[in-house]
């Protein structure tokens, strides 16, 4: 079956004067899929995606949403839930959702039926007579998503929807997300900082940074390509001989890297504990003491971390 | 319908911020207080304003008697005999003369008013006289035989800026008023045989003019107040539009099928009705304070829709503010810069020296008269000093909506284009 591409950057490019925020992207977004968009801060995620359900005009480059250029594109088609929480505090749920229900046209019977829908769905039937000023944390944001399912969009764009979610809101998050794709057929494109939910949630990941596309594949290939093994990570007690361990570890057979990680040095290598032996014999030979050490299976973090360094992002 | 919707969300939020509301309605009136305190016995002097007389009036000859009458000449007598309230200060200093040299006293300032009276002043009454000894007699209710169909119009003018001309306005108005009143009861008693006595000219009894006692400079100031309570609004819809661009509620509106338009004219329904209850709320304060209103109910409903014009025209003014503002603190900072010198140059406080830039239908065109809400406080003032109805603002309502609706244009094409429009 040939895939269809609801979204299309070719050769997406923005600048704000010198600074450039996305450097020619190529990006093939498949309907019915969730796309995970990674990447540290200031990579250009926002920026893409704003450009992408058409807030920022890009400098060059074309979107295309369906087949049709971001500027003729179906409004109706795209809703965003952005990274803040964007609700009128003076208004109560349900009147946040029907003004925003109003604002796409949305008729008004199935409007009704879709704020219903959405309030049980999002868990804040209880509060739906609520002033949004009255509502914790969690529940805004909550609101704040079912303020871009509204209209029923093919494309929802979540852009870090977990931030400042405790562990419970968050699995509501992610099971609506699931349905979203499953039941429903729309395509998510998800941006986030949370590796675990980017893994367990997205069909496919696009890791950028600097504005420029590292990786698009699935997560499964993506820790494949970096290490299908796992990860040793080494605390030293003086973590001044990093430098000297990292080089004499370099030397063993069949160890696909070796890198120092938050003062740490990370060896990633098939059959971790095969060689476990040789690699505390070479550091004790240098005299070094082991304060720490343990054993994982390679995670998405690591794949990103590979990608994009330690250096710290503002 | 969607203006409709954002109307009711706009309208939702203002009241429920009960504190940002009490706000917008407390502060012009601790204004209007203050001014009432300070301002409310000041020009209650019993001053005699200087009035110039062109009598034009060529006289007439009374029916049954045949004698000689020029009620243009009893009228001026009455004028110059008429006195305050509760005093003998004389109301007005009456200066007889031409038209053209009535226009330089006025124009040089060396009189406060004038009135013309035209040539059949006389003419006019004597027919009515006769038409209704006419219809006495013959027991018809009216025929309108001799009446030659002349508009009997006593023009008065002046300066309306100035103090001076709103109280001889004022003044004249009632004695006009009442000299009509007599002259049909005079007329009715007449024709009835009620009295046996020929038909009289008024000797002197207008002696003195109720309610001129107590004109002070508070009444010139009140509608200027209520103008400057408008003009305020600017600033909290600067303000309020600016929030939602910062809280990115604007973005989230924009990639929705609003419009512009929808967005604005929205916007412009629950505060238009915000600038109509301010007029409302002013004039209560104001007449506690001692505000000389001359309307009837249909002035106060006449006063609030020359609000909500002005209200309009604040609003389109707070869409220019928030075009450029960056966030509420500096759209509201912008505003007071921008509100403050505007009610300065629309005469809010006092008048500024008249810049007289052209003519139009026979006005002098000053270079104030650019922005609405010099029409407005002139209808305002028109309204509720003089008790005016709405042809005598009809010119200055006119003006004004225009100029709103350019400024509107103007707010809705900058906000569009700064704030609605896809970010570059």
């Amino acid at each position: 079956m040939v895939d269809e591409f609801i979204i299309e950057a070719n050769n997406l490019f923005k600048s704000f004067g010198d600074f450039v925020a996305v450097d020619n992207l190529n990006l093939k977004i498949k309907k019915g899929e969730v796309f995970g968009f990674l990447g540290p801060n200031g990579a250009g995620k926002t920026t893409s995606i704003k450009m992408m359900v058409g807030l920022l005009r890009p400098t060059g480059g074309q979107i295309l949403v369906d087949g049709k250029d971001i500027a003729h594109a179906d409004r109706l088609k795209i809703g965003i839930c952005p990274q803040d929480i964007v609700l009128w505090e003076s208004l109560t749920c349900k009147e946040s959702l029907k003004f925003m229900g109003e604002m796409y046209e949305v008729p008004e019977d199935v409007l009704k039926t879709r704020v219903e829908s959405l309030l049980e769905d999002l868990i804040l039937m209880d509060k739906a007579n609520t002033l949004v000023s009255n509502l914790s944390g969690g529940m805004k944001r909550r609101l704040n998503l079912a303020m871009a399912l509204i209209h029923s969009p093919e494309i929802v764009v979540l852009d870090e929807p977990s931030e400042g979610l405790d562990p419970q809101s968050r699995r509501v998050l992610w099971n609506f997300i699931r349905s979203l794709r499953d039941n429903e057929g729309k395509t998510v494109i998800l941006t986030t900082h949370l590796m675990d939910e980017a893994d367990g949630l997205s069909d496919r990941i696009a890791i950028i940074d600097h504005g420029k596309l590292l990786r698009l594949d699935t997560p499964k290939n993506l820790k494949n390509e970096f290490g299908d093994g796992d990860i040793v990570e080494i605390h030293l007690a003086d973590p001044k001989m990093n430098p000297e361990v990292i080089f004499r570890l370099k030397t063993m057979e069949n160890i696909d890297s070796v890198t120092e990680v938050d003062g740490k040095i990370n060896i990633r290598t098939l059959n971790a504990v095969g060689k476990l032996p040789e690699v505390m014999s070479k550091v004790q030979d240098m005299n070094t003491e082991i304060a720490d050490l343990s054993l994982h299976p390679n995670t998405l973090e690591d794949v990103f971390i590979e990608l994009t360094g330690t250096s710290l992002r503002e | 319908m969607k203006f409709i919707s954002v109307a009711i969300k706009d309208f939702k939020e203002l009241i429920r911020d009960r504190r940002g509301l009490f706000l917008i309605l407390l502060f012009p009136m601790f204004f209007m207080i203050i001014f009432g305190i300070v301002y409310g016995n000041m020009g209650q002097t019993n001053e005699t304003y200087n009035l110039v007389v062109v009598n034009l009036d060529e006289g007439a000859k009374m029916p049954l008697t045949n004698e000689k009458v020029n009620f243009g000449d009893n009228l001026t007598e009455i004028f110059s005999d008429s006195e305050y309230e509760d005093s003998d200060v004389k109301l007005f200093n009456v200066i007889n003369t031409s038209e053209s040299s009535a226009n330089k006293l006025i124009q040089l300032k060396e009189a406060d008013a004038m009135i013309i009276i035209p040539k059949n002043f006389s003419q006019t009454i004597v027919d009515e006289m006769e038409d209704s000894i006419t219809a006495q007699t013959t027991g018809t209710t009216s025929s309108n035989n001799n009446s030659n169909n002349d508009t009997l119009k006593l023009i008065i003018s002046g300066d309306s800026s100035s103090m001076g001309f709103g109280v001889s306005q004022v003044v004249l108005i009632k004695i006009i008023g009442e000299y009509h009143d007599n002259l049909v009861a005079n007329i009715q008693s007449q024709t009835s045989g009620s009295s046996a006595e020929p038909l009289k000219l008024f000797e002197g009894d207008v002696g003195s003019v109720s309610g001129t006692e107590s004109f002070s400079q508070f009444d010139f100031l009140a509608p200027g107040m209520m103008l400057f309570a408008i003009l305020l609004l600017a600033t909290t819809v600067a303000a309020s539009l600016t929030r939602e661009v910062e809280k990115g509620t604007l973005a989230r509106l924009r990639i929705s099928k609003m419009r512009s338009f929808d967005m604005l004219f929205g916007a412009l329904i629950p505060w238009s009705i915000v600038a109509a209850i301010q007029v409302l709320i002013l004039l209560t304060v104001a007449l506690i304070m001692g505000f000389n209103w001359q309307g009837g109910l249909n002035s106060i409903v006449l006063a609030m829709f020359i609000g909500v014009i002005g209200g309009i025209g604040s609003i389109s003014l707070g869409m220019i503010i928030a075009s450029f503002a960056k966030n509420d603190t500096q759209a509201f900072n912008l505003g007071i810069m921008v509100v403050v010198p505007t009610s300065f140059v629309v005469g809010a406080f006092f008048q500024l020296p008249q810049v007289v830039i052209g003519e139009i239908m026979g006005r002098s065109f000053q270079i104030y008269d650019i922005l609405p809400w010099t029409h407005i406080l002139n209808a305002l003032k028109s309204v509720l000093i003089y008790g005016n109805g709405l042809s005598a603002i009809t010119y200055d309502l006119a003006w004004s909506a225009v100029l709103t609706a350019i400024i509107f244009i103007i707010g809705m094409g900058l906000f569009s284009r700064f704030r609605l429009s896809v970010e570059n």
